[in-house]
Parts: C-alpha cells; sequence; structure tokens
C-alpha cells in the first residue's frame, strides 16, 4: 500500500538523486521495499547513463562537411598569383589591406612616368583618342588594384547569404555609390585625362571600395 | 606524464589546431572534426533519437562551427562552445519540426500519461538487467522534452540552471521533466523486460497499476 | 486508503509543495521581467584598453574619474552570450574585452541585440566595433576607434585621437579637442564646435556639416564625392582656403582674398584659392558633384 510517507518519499526523490540533503529519502527507503527498489533502480540508471558510451558518426559526415567547405572557399588554397595578398588575412585586418591598397596606389604614382597627364601632339590636333586616355597612373579596369578588387567582390557575392538583410542593403548600397562614383570618375577621366580631382577620387573611390568589400568579408565570416 | 600536465598539452595542443583552422588549414579543420565528432554524434542522436537526423545536425554543427571559427578568441573552452553550439543546432531542429513536447515551460501535464510504479512483482528490480543498448533504446523512445533533459543532465552534466538558461524554462521545471523522465526510462526498462521474459508484448494495462 | 495521520501528512507536504513553488516562481518572474542584465565592475590601470565587439544594440561608454570599468549589459534573448575576458586575470586590468556571442543562428533582428552601458577611465583607449548598432562615447582623453555599418556613432567632448569609420551610419562629432578622422560611404558626417588641430572627414554620398571655427595651425580637410557639404564659421575665423569641385557648385558667402593660380595644371569647375582674414588654419574643401557652401552662422 502506497502511504503518505511514500508520497513524500516520491515528492523528494528528485532531490535527493541530484545531491541535496534528504535524509527521509534514504530512512524511508530502508523500511519500503517498494520505494527502495525504485530508488535503487534510478540510481542504477543514472549511473549507467554517465557511462554511455559516445557514438561514432559514419565516415559520409565529413565527406559532406568536406565537400561544403571546399565549396565555400574555406580551406586555404596552395599559394598562387594572389594568395600572397589572400595571406594577409584581410577579412580580419581591413585597415591594413586598405592601407596596402593605399600604398600600392601611390606607388605606381610615384615610380610610373607622368606620360598620360600631357596632352598627346599639339592643341590644334584631334582631341587624344578615347584608347589614350588609359592612365598609368589611375587603377584601369585591368590594373592589379582591380583585379585584386574584383577579387575581393567575387568571395563578398559568395558569402552575401550568411548577412542579415539589413547589414546586406547597407553594404549594398555602400558598394553601389562607390561603383557610380568610379564610373563617373572614369567617364570624366576620358574627357578630361588632365583632371587631377577625379584622378584623386577614382583612387579613393578604389580604396574605399576595398575597405568596404573587406569589413562585409570579415563580417561574413562571422 | 601528470593528468595536469597532460591536460595542459592536449590544451595547448587545440589552441594551436585551433589557430590554424582560422588561418583555413584544412588539416586542422580535420583534426578539429576528428576530436570532437563523437561527442557532437552522441549529442545529436541521444537528443533526435534518430541516426539519419543525428548525422545531418552533426554536420550542420561543425559547419556553423568552422564559418564561425574566426570569432573564436578563447574567452571559454572550445569544447564548451562547441557544445553550447550543438545543443543550440539540435533545439531548433526540434522546433522546427513541430516537437512542441521540447519545450519544457510549466503546462498542463494532466494530460501525461502517468509514471507507473510497479509493484508486487517478485524481481522488482531493474539492477542487472539493464545494458547499454536497452538504455539507449529507451532514451530514443522518450518524449522529446523528457529526453533532451535527461540527456543534458545526466548524460552530458549539465547543471539544472544551464538547462534552464538553455531550454529557456525555471530551475525547478527542469529538474521535475528530470525525474519524470528518469521515472518514464525506468517504466520502459521494466516493459522491456517484462517482453523480454515473457517472449511475448504485454499491454500497459495489465501491468500492476499504482497502489 | 490515508489514515487522519497521512492526511495530516499529505497536507502538509502540499503546503509545502506550494510554497516552493510560490518562492521559485515569483523571483522567476521579476528575472523575465528584467530580461537578462548583468552589472560588472573591474578595477583597472588608469590606462586600460577596452574592447566592446557586438552585433546590434546600443553601445554607450562615458569616461570617469576612477580607475574602474563599470560595466552594465542587457541581452533580449538567452541565446545571445556577453563574453568577457580581463587580462590580466588578477589584479588591476590594463585589457579589458567585450564580445558578444549569437550562439543560435535562427537568431535574427533585435533578438540579437546587447546594449551595453561602459564607464571607463577617461584614459582609457577604446576599440569599438558595432556594426548594427548605435555608439556613443563620451569624455575621453585617450585614443577611440569606432567602427560600425548600419549604426550612426556620436562621440562627445572626446580630447584623444578619434576615429570613426562607418558604411551607412551616420557620423557626429561635437566639441572634439584631439586628431579626428570620420570616414563614411552613404552616412552623414557632423562635426559640431571643434577645438582640434587636425580634422579628416570624408563621405562618399553622404552630407557633410561642419558648424564651428578653426583653430590656428589646424589642418582641416573635408571631402565628399556627390553630397553637399555645408562649412558654417564665424565671422572672425582665420584659415587659407582650398575648395574645388568637378562637377558640382561653389557657395561662398564670406570675404576671401584670392590667392594666386599655381602653375600646375589644374581642371575643375568651380575652384576657390584664398585667404579668410589672417589664413591661419588650412581648410581644403573637394566635392565631386555635390554643392559647397561656405557661410556664417
Amino acid at each position: 500500500m502506497k502511504t503518505a510517507a511514500c508520497l513524500w518519499f516520491d515528492a523528494e526523490l528528485g532531490a535527493y538523486l541530484e545531491g541535496e540533503n534528504k535524509p527521509f529519502v534514504a530512512s524511508h527507503a530502508q523500511e519500503c521495499p517498494f520505494c527502495q527498489v525504485v530508488l535503487a533502480d534510478l540510481e542504477q540508471l543514472c549511473s549507467l547513463a554517465r557511462q554511455l558510451a559516445p557514438a561514432e558518426p559514419s565516415p559520409a559526415v565529413w565527406a559532406n562537411l568536406h565537400a561544403v567547405l571546399e565549396e565555400e572557399g574555406m580551406f586555404r588554397r596552395k599559394l598562387g598569383a594572389w594568395d600572397w595578398f589572400r595571406q594577409l588575412q584581410f577579412p580580419q585586418h581591413p585597415a591594413p589591406i586598405g592601407a596596402l591598397i593605399c600604398l600600392m596606389v601611390l606607388g605606381s604614382l610615384l615610380t610610373l612616368p607622368p606620360v598620360s597627364l600631357e596632352r598627346r601632339g599639339t592643341p590644334e590636333s584631334a582631341s587624344p583618342s578615347k584608347a589614350a586616355v588609359v592612365s598609368l597612373a589611375s587603377p584601369s579596369e585591368n590594373s592589379a588594384l582591380a583585379l585584386a578588387i574584383r577579387d575581393m567582390e567575387t568571395s563578398y557575392r559568395a558569402g552575401a547569404k550568411f548577412l542579415t538583410p539589413e547589414i546586406k542593403a547597407t553594404y549594398e548600397k555602400g558598394l553601389n555609390s562607390l561603383d557610380a562614383s568610379i564610373r563617373e570618375c572614369t567617364d570624366s577621366l576620358q574627357q578630361q585625362p588632365d583632371n587631377t580631382l577625379a584622378h584623386e577620387y577614382l583612387l579613393t573611390a578604389y580604396t574605399r571600395k576595398a575597405e568596404v568589400l573587406a569589413s562585409a568579408l570579415e563580417y561574413e565570416g562571422r | 606524464m601528470s593528468p595536469q600536465k597532460t591536460a595542459a598539452v592536449k590544451a595547448a595542443s587545440e589552441t594551436q589546431l585551433i589557430a590554424r583552422a582560422q588561418q583555413g588549414d584544412e588539416g586542422a579543420f580535420a583534426a578539429l572534426f576528428e576530436a570532437h565528432k563523437r561527442r557532437v554524434y552522441s549529442l545529436c542522436l541521444r537528443m533526435t533519437g534518430n541516426t539519419a537526423e543525428a548525422e545531418d545536425l552533426t554536420q550542420e554543427v561543425f559547419l556553423q562551427l568552422f564559418r564561425k571559427i574566426s570569432t573564436f578568441r578563447g574567452e571559454s573552452a572550445f569544447s564548451t562552445w562547441l557544445h553550447r553550439l550543438a545543443i543550440n543546432v539540435v533545439l531548433m531542429h526540434l522546433r522546427k519540426k513541430g516537437l512542441q513536447q521540447v519545450s519544457l515551460d510549466e503546462v498542463d501535464t494532466s494530460q501525461d500519461e502517468p509514471v507507473k510504479r510497479d509493484y508486487g512483482d517478485e524481481d522488482r528490480r531493474l539492477m542487472g538487467s539493464i545494458d547499454r543498448i536497452s538504455l539507449s533504446r529507451a532514451i530514443a523512445e522518450l518524449p522529446p522534452g523528457y529526453r533532451t533533459v535527461f540527456v543534458l543532465h545526466d548524460i552530458e552534466g549539465y547543471e539544472h540552471n544551464e538547462i534552464a538558461e538553455i531550454m529557456n524554462c525555471s530551475v525547478g521545471n527542469s529538474k521535475s521533466q528530470l525525474h519524470k523522465a528518469r521515472m518514464k526510462l525506468r517504466e520502459g526498462l521494466r516493459q522491456d523486460r517484462n517482453k523480454a521474459a515473457s517472449g511475448a508484448s504485454v499491454p500497459a494495462e495489465q501491468a500492476v497499476d499504482e497502489r | 486508503m490515508l489514515d487522519r495521520q497521512g492526511i495530516a501528512k499529505k497536507g502538509n507536504w502540499a503546503e509545502r509543495g506550494w510554497k516552493g513553488l510560490t518562492l521559485l516562481l515569483v523571483p522567476a518572474a521579476a528575472l523575465l521581467a528584467a530580461g537578462n542584465r548583468l552589472e560588472k565592475t573591474f578595477d583597472t590601470s588608469p590606462n586600460p584598453r577596452i574592447s566592446v565587439t557586438n552585433v546590434t544594440g546600443q553601445v554607450v561608454v562615458r569616461g570617469w574619474d576612477k580607475p574602474q570599468v563599470h560595466a552594465v549589459y542587457t541581452v533580449v534573448s538567452p541565446r545571445v552570450e556577453v563574453d568577457t575576458e580581463v587580462l590580466p586575470r588578477i589584479g588591476a586590468a590594463d585589457k579589458i574585452h567585450f564580445t558578444t556571442h549569437v550562439l543560435d543562428p535562427l537568431v535574427s533582428g533585435n533578438e540579437q541585440a546587447a546594449d551595453y552601458t561602459l564607464d571607463v577611465p577617461i584614459g582609457a583607449s577604446l576599440e569599438i566595433r558595432n556594426p548594427q548598432g548605435s555608439v556613443r562615447i563620451e569624455k575621453l582623453q585617450a585614443e577611440a576607434s569606432v567602427e560600425s555599418v548600419g549604426g550612426s556613432i556620436i562621440a562627445t567632448d572626446c580630447s584623444g585621437h578619434l576615429a570613426a569609420r562607418s558604411v551607412g551610419g551616420d557620423i557626429e562629432i561635437i566639441r572634439p579637442s584631439g586628431h579626428v578622422e570620420a570616414y563614411s560611404i552613404t552616412g552623414n558626417l557632423h562635426f559640431v564646435s571643434p577645438a582640434t588641430s587636425k580634422l579628416r572627414g570624408s563621405t562618399t554620398s553622404g552630407r557633410i556639416l561642419y558648424e564651428g571655427d578653426f583653430v590656428e595651425g589646424g589642418d582641416y580637410v573635408l571631402s565628399d564625392y556627390s553630397g553637399d557639404m555645408d562649412v558654417i564659421c564665424p565671422a572672425s575665423a582665420s584659415y587659407e582656403l582650398n575648395a574645388k569641385t568637378v562637377r558640382g557648385k561653389l557657395i561662398n558667402s564670406l570675404l576671401i582674398t584670392p590667392r594666386r593660380r599655381s602653375p600646375s595644371p589644374f581642371s575643375s569647375a568651380s575652384s576657390l584659392l584664398g585667404t579668410h582674414n589672417t589664413g591661419k588654419a588650412t581648410v581644403e574643401l573637394k566635392s565631386f558633384s555635390g554643392t559647397i557652401r561656405i557661410r556664417q552662422p
């Protein structure tokens, strides 16, 4: 027959098994064979649960995981032409990579002859052809700087799905603004190749774009 | 080497592995997976009771881990961080499946099957009659809410205040659910043992009821 | 069947059970109502380095005259944790790092929020990253670096080197007296009563508003691409001006003594080089297609 003592035992059993001081549980278990059974069973259960050996997943788990990580470009590739650039870990250090790009740009400005800043031919001759407008001192579409930024943008686009909508919208707005300024400056330079302010803005736009992409890549990595 | 020194060396090795993984070192990824896969998989398996789901979830846990590993700065033990991540992934999976029982909020449990205490059997004890396989099977058959709290507390070693935070419930609720989970497990194991002994299934209502 | 003693015992047991439940539920309810708020105080060296890495929410940092950091942080979701790293672990801290971790990938939006309010020694150097949330810092004397993506940044009465960067968030710098660098892509920049001798402000499509005087010997460069720029300074301001725009307009209401143009090729739609009063500060204003306006208050 289940007595009130057994009910009290039921009520305190959980706490007793947690290690709380419940002397009534132990004393009642000595008097009541039925409650003694329950206590012994649960103690055995808890003990066995702690000893459960870890299970082993099938090899397919790693195979699938590896495939996904490789597709996402999580593994560091073997050193290639641009890996010296990636090794700078720009996702973690956007400021240094922005500074590096500025140095690249400044280096090109200081070391290359300012051929493009001089008007070709006499003032009476036809205006410079668009092909001749390409300035060695400004980033062009195929310059090392533009290629590096394009590389960063590809990585950003691949991971943009992991950004929250608000953050993604902010980055997209910023990048669109910078792309518009790059296009406008490039057009301006085609018409006025010696416009130093346009040169300056174009370089700044590329630098800022690199910084924004570096920030976005770092955020995607979180 | 003393246990403390072994632990220190192991921690230092893992720190190096993590640093290498943060650099995208494929070997480091593999080593971290190898070191922690069993514990993560076991947790997923015990909480879902299904091997296919557990493997999918294990993959998802490590995927999230490796994507976020650059943010790990060593403020807590790596295994703790990984473990919490695994629990959250599994809980979200269970909730998405629409298993409302996963919540441990104080709800009306009067519709639950009463936890039975079998009295009157001559061989009343479970002792010696359950093995790890039987226990694993019985855990898998628990309702999700009971299973979760039992796995977290009795197998994974979480305290009730931690379980309460994970499950968004009170400490008292966690304790009461754990006790019910244990009693339910006991009942399930006794029924399995009785079936095995009689060689036939025994309908629940034929078990000796609570006094 | 229960005997009388059994009934009495059962009654006592039930009463204890209800009391226990009440004792458990009341504090739990209070905790739930308050959210998850934590408050900690750390003893620090006079010039510690403090960093906050957050996701979203408000970060407020104020300087005070105690060698302590008093931190209050509140999280909305239990799936969001704030980790604190203190170095060294024992004794006065030289470095304290606060990091918000979102443990559950399904937690999104405002549920990811962690709000920080920190009182730090005025000599503390600061590094704050709060991509989606706002940042406000006040009364700091050492260097401060603040980065946001979409959140606003407001710095008041800071006398150390201040670097504020955002992609889309607005930046407002009020009464700075140390070097200032403020950069945004689409956010607006607003400088109020700067007392600094070196200021750099740049935005691509945002607006720039500068209200205040120029310090003698100071060096100021404001640049935007397509946004408008307004400089409102007193008639007594003394500066050398170099203002230029490629496709925008230049509107000046102050008396400028023009300087002879340098022989270097220079091509812009509008430019103005000259001196206001005695030209004691150097002010460079650049815009590609925005309008630059210089006027008195």
